[in-house]
């Protein structure tokens, strides 16, 4: 029915549908399950430069000096351009960013520490700190793994002014347990962002700036900053949490209604486990279904089912390392012993993570031998070769470049 | 628990060690996002079965308050299999405690249809939808009163094929495509029209229509716990449908939770796999999934007329667990002037018996809220579900009468026998 597919929906598999969508092509993005979007923090990390450093140049120098990373494939413009329609897409669904490649914002973390981000929602905005701000960290006890004295603690070794409070829950709103879901849903209730609002008002003596766990709200968290702000008269901005992800949720609503609205169409829990090529052409995949695999034949196919930590790279104990869905062939260090470096923390990462499939400029994937094993597919996000994207702080600026670009490769394929 | 460990169990118990604890599924638990009483599938399902142990009593009776929707299946990023250990949990309980009268009577969907479909249906529609009456299987039974029990049909399903079987002896299809379907107890009792709307799609499409014998798929009694009743439903389904599988003839089912329970639930959870088993599974398709398969090998009749509608749709949880995508989307959109607009709620609530329990009842209102605010939304006559007690429950929270996609598709066909929705008790 479809001919398009793709293989995953992580952020680099929903940018890259987008893109396929916008050209008319009606993909079929399926996925084992929820994609990596609800484990993120939802802020756009292109490169881990800091000490204000200029994030363009660092990457155009990178870029010079490492012709094989994948953001080299795409190129500087490529990469921008990404951005560029990132930014305009959640712009347009009432969610904006900002920041830009000049230089990273440094936000706090759940564990209180500074993280570098290209761009970050409208809401986490105001944690990107001056000199002289004050801070009041504050969450909630019901809500597990956010402890506003330790991210204070933290901030204040860092030489931060902070301060760390729990907020009361509303009686009526008590439940037994708590996820982050369910304190979105909360905030979006105006009685609750009311009570909240007149606590933080109450708590703020001299904090300039109040900092809460990335969970205002679903339907529009940039509305509820502003009504938080107005009652507590303190600049509000959001910290992500641990998983499940609330600001990643919000993206991948928004992903999911701009691709169905150009004519895609979404199918999670279908994983895909076996393929049909001809040559160097794949012809039908096969996803996990009741009783029988469905069937899936395509003239154009987008992977991007993630790295080790995605799923898209598994490996065992014997040192052997193999590309889950459709078998491609891999760059990866050649024995086990060869996975990591010697200390947990060496300052080059580890060798294991650089594992993937090496592409050319269309991102279309290559033998070891530098044959294009398929014609009509690309490959996006965290499953290329040659970038460790958590530790180059790059994994979702790449997942948007190479997602962006393999989708527009793809769609001016003919056969 | 009285199953052995073949290999689905123990796939199942390796996918334990697959959770990563990152709680996807519990953010996506349309139950627990709704009442203190189900903690969430992590909790319930990869947690809580390291504490289970089939000498040992169950731990913990929460799992009861799971509605097997299989969101949790659906969403998981690492394939932990959540549903079907919250299935085998419940089976423990009742292995070990016996099973309440009540779910023993609507777990048998089959023995409920038969007593009360056919000329008697006057007397028994007007006997569910007396307060007192219903009131009574409230206090007596736990049958929650205001819970949507659709009308009866005054004739079944069968008796209408049978008889139009005589009147159209003569008259041949001229065809040698056939297809056997998989009616179920709801088409058979409660709404012949989706069966009569099936048969007349499958005929526009070349195919002579086989009523096997069939009896219900179990399903109830899977999810009610009663694993032994649902094995020897399953076993006898198989011993009658087998013999058109080993023939390659597709059997072809209307309700989304019957052909699921024929390919994957009674297998699955039941631990049957044998050749006979396996070939009704593999030759068991959803309508549209089959007609999807029709229109990608250039068979399917597409001389539709123009349908000028706008309606709202929800693939049902059964649905979405075949791992099918939404073939009824993929097929109504090729109906000139037909839009569907696809609810994005998880689910109805009522997940089979689960909402017509007086304790659960209002949880699946409250499961449900999303979808009827959907469907409200829309300002529609007519709202589209593949499965029945989901279009029931449509019904019964919005008011607005809910059909079988299949029945739009025989209307654009031009073979609709009229607008019909069932009718449901509101007392």
């Amino acid at each position: 029915m479809r001919d398009t597919i793709v293989i995953g929906a992580g952020l680099a598999g929903l940018m890259g549908a987008l893109a396929l969508a916008e050209a008319g092509q009606r993909p079929l993005v399926l996925a084992k399950g929820q994609g990596a979007t609800h484990w993120t923090g939802g802020t756009v990390d292109v490169w881990g430069a800091t000490d204000g450093a200029n994030v363009r140049e660092v990457v155009a120098q990178m870029i010079a000096a490492h012709p094989e990373h994948p953001y080299a494939r795409v190129g500087m413009v490529g990469i921008e351009a990404a951005l560029d329609r990132f930014r305009a897409l959640v712009e347009t669904a009432g969610y904006p960013y900002v920041g830009s490649l000049e230089r990273n914002m440094l936000v706090p973390t759940a564990a209180g520490a500074l993280r570098p981000a290209a761009f970050v929602p409208t809401t986490m905005a105001a944690g990107a700190l001056k000199a002289g701000e004050r801070l009041l960290i504050a969450g909630f006890r019901e809500l597990r793994d956010f402890f506003p004295p330790l991210i204070a603690a933290n901030l204040r070794d860092q030489r931060i002014t902070a301060r760390g409070i729990y907020l009361n829950l509303p009686p009526i709103k008590r439940r037994l347990d708590f996820n982050t879901r369910n304190f979105a849903d909360l905030f979006d209730d105006a009685a609750f962002r009311q009570d909240v609002g007149e606590q933080l008002r109450a708590a703020r003596s001299t904090a300039t700036r109040i900092g809460l766990p990335a969970v205002l709200g679903l339907r529009d968290a940039p509305a509820v900053v502003q009504e938080l702000q107005a009652i507590s008269g303190a600049q509000i901005f959001e910290i992500p949490t641990l998983p499940a992800s609330v600001p990643g949720m919000r993206l991948f609503n928004i992903f999911k209604v701009a691709i169905e609205q150009a004519g895609g169409r979404m199918q999670i829990g279908s994983e895909v486990v076996r393929t049909v090529g001809s040559g160097d052409w794949l012809t039908t995949v096969y996803s996990t279904a009741a009783a029988r695999q469905q069937e899936h034949r395509g003239q154009r196919f987008l992977l991007a089912t993630g790295g080790i930590a995605g799923g898209g790279i598994r490996t065992d104990y014997t040192g052997t390392v193999w590309e889950t869905a459709l078998g491609l062939p891999l760059k990866a260090p050649e024995a086990r012993a060869a996975w990591f470096a010697p200390q947990f923390l060496h300052e080059n990462g580890h060798p294991i993570f650089r594992a993937g499939v090496v592409t050319d400029a269309c991102l279309r994937p290559l033998d070891a031998q530098g044959q294009v094993v398929y014609q009509n597919v690309a490959v996006a996000g965290s499953l290329l070769a040659d970038a460790d994207p958590i530790y180059e702080r790059c994994y979702s600026g790449l997942a948007l470049a190479t997602g962006w670009h393999a989708g527009q490769m793809l769609a001016m394929l003919e056969r | 628990m009285t199953t052995s460990h073949d290999h689905i169990e123990l796939s199942l118990e390796q996918s334990l060690d697959h959770c990563i604890k990152c709680n996807i599924c519990t953010v996506a638990c349309p139950v627990s996002a709704v009442t203190d009483l189900f903690p969430g599938p992590k909790y319930v399902g990869p947690q809580a079965q390291r504490f289970r142990h089939e000498h040992q009593p169950v731990p913990d009776d929460s799992v009861d308050y799971c509605s097997g929707c299989r969101v949790c299946n659906q969403v998981c990023p690492t394939g932990v299999k959540i549903a079907e250990l919250n299935a085998r949990a419940r089976a423990q309980i009742v292995a070990e405690r016996g099973m309440p009268l009540r779910n023993r009577l609507i777990a048998r969907s089959g023995l409920v249809g038969w007593l009360g479909c056919g000329p008697q249906a006057r007397w028994a529609n007007a006997a569910l939808t007396s307060l007192t009456l219903r009131w009574i299987m409230e206090k007596v039974l736990g049958i929650a009163r205001a819970a949507p029990l659709p009308h009866y049909s005054t004739y079944s399903f069968r008796s209408w094929f049978r008889q139009r079987a005589s009147r159209t002896a003569a008259t041949t299809l001229g065809t040698t495509k056939r297809v056997v379907y998989f009616h179920g107890c709801a088409t058979n009792y409660y709404e012949p029209h989706v069966g009569q709307a099936a048969v007349a799609v499958l005929e526009r499409n070349g195919y002579e229509v086989i009523l096997s014998e069939q009896n219900c798929c179990g399903l109830p009694l899977l999810s009610n716990g009663d694993f032994r009743a649902g094995k020897r439903y399953h076993a006898a389904n198989v011993r009658k449908l087998f013999p058109y599988a080993q023939q390659g003839i597709p059997i072809v089912g209307t309700s989304t939770s019957c052909t699921l329970t024929l390919k994957d639930e009674a297998p699955e959870l039941l631990g049957m796999h044998n050749a006979e088993v396996r070939a009704v599974a593999e030759n068991t398709y959803d309508i549209f999934e089959f007609l999807r398969g029709l229109y990608e090998r250039g068979e399917l009749n597409t001389e539709f007329q123009t349908v000028e509608r706008e309606l709202p749709y929800h693939p049902p949880c059964q649905l979405r667990a075949h791992g099918i995508g939404r073939p009824a989307l993929d097929i109504l959109e090729l109906v000139p002037g037909l839009r569907l607009a696809e609810s994005n709620a998880d689910c109805c609530g009522i997940a089979g018996t689960y909402g017509y329990k007086l304790e659960k009842y209002q949880i699946a209102m409250d499961v449900g809220q999303g979808l009827f605010a959907f469907v409200r939304a829309a300002e529609s006559d007519l709202a589209l579900c593949d499965s029945e007690t989901c279009r029931w429950q449509i019904t019964h929270g919005t008011g607005v009468t809910t059909r079988h996609p299949i029945e739009i598709l025989a209307e654009a066909y031009g073979v609709a026998e009229g607008e019909r929705g069932v009718e449901i008790a509101q007392v």
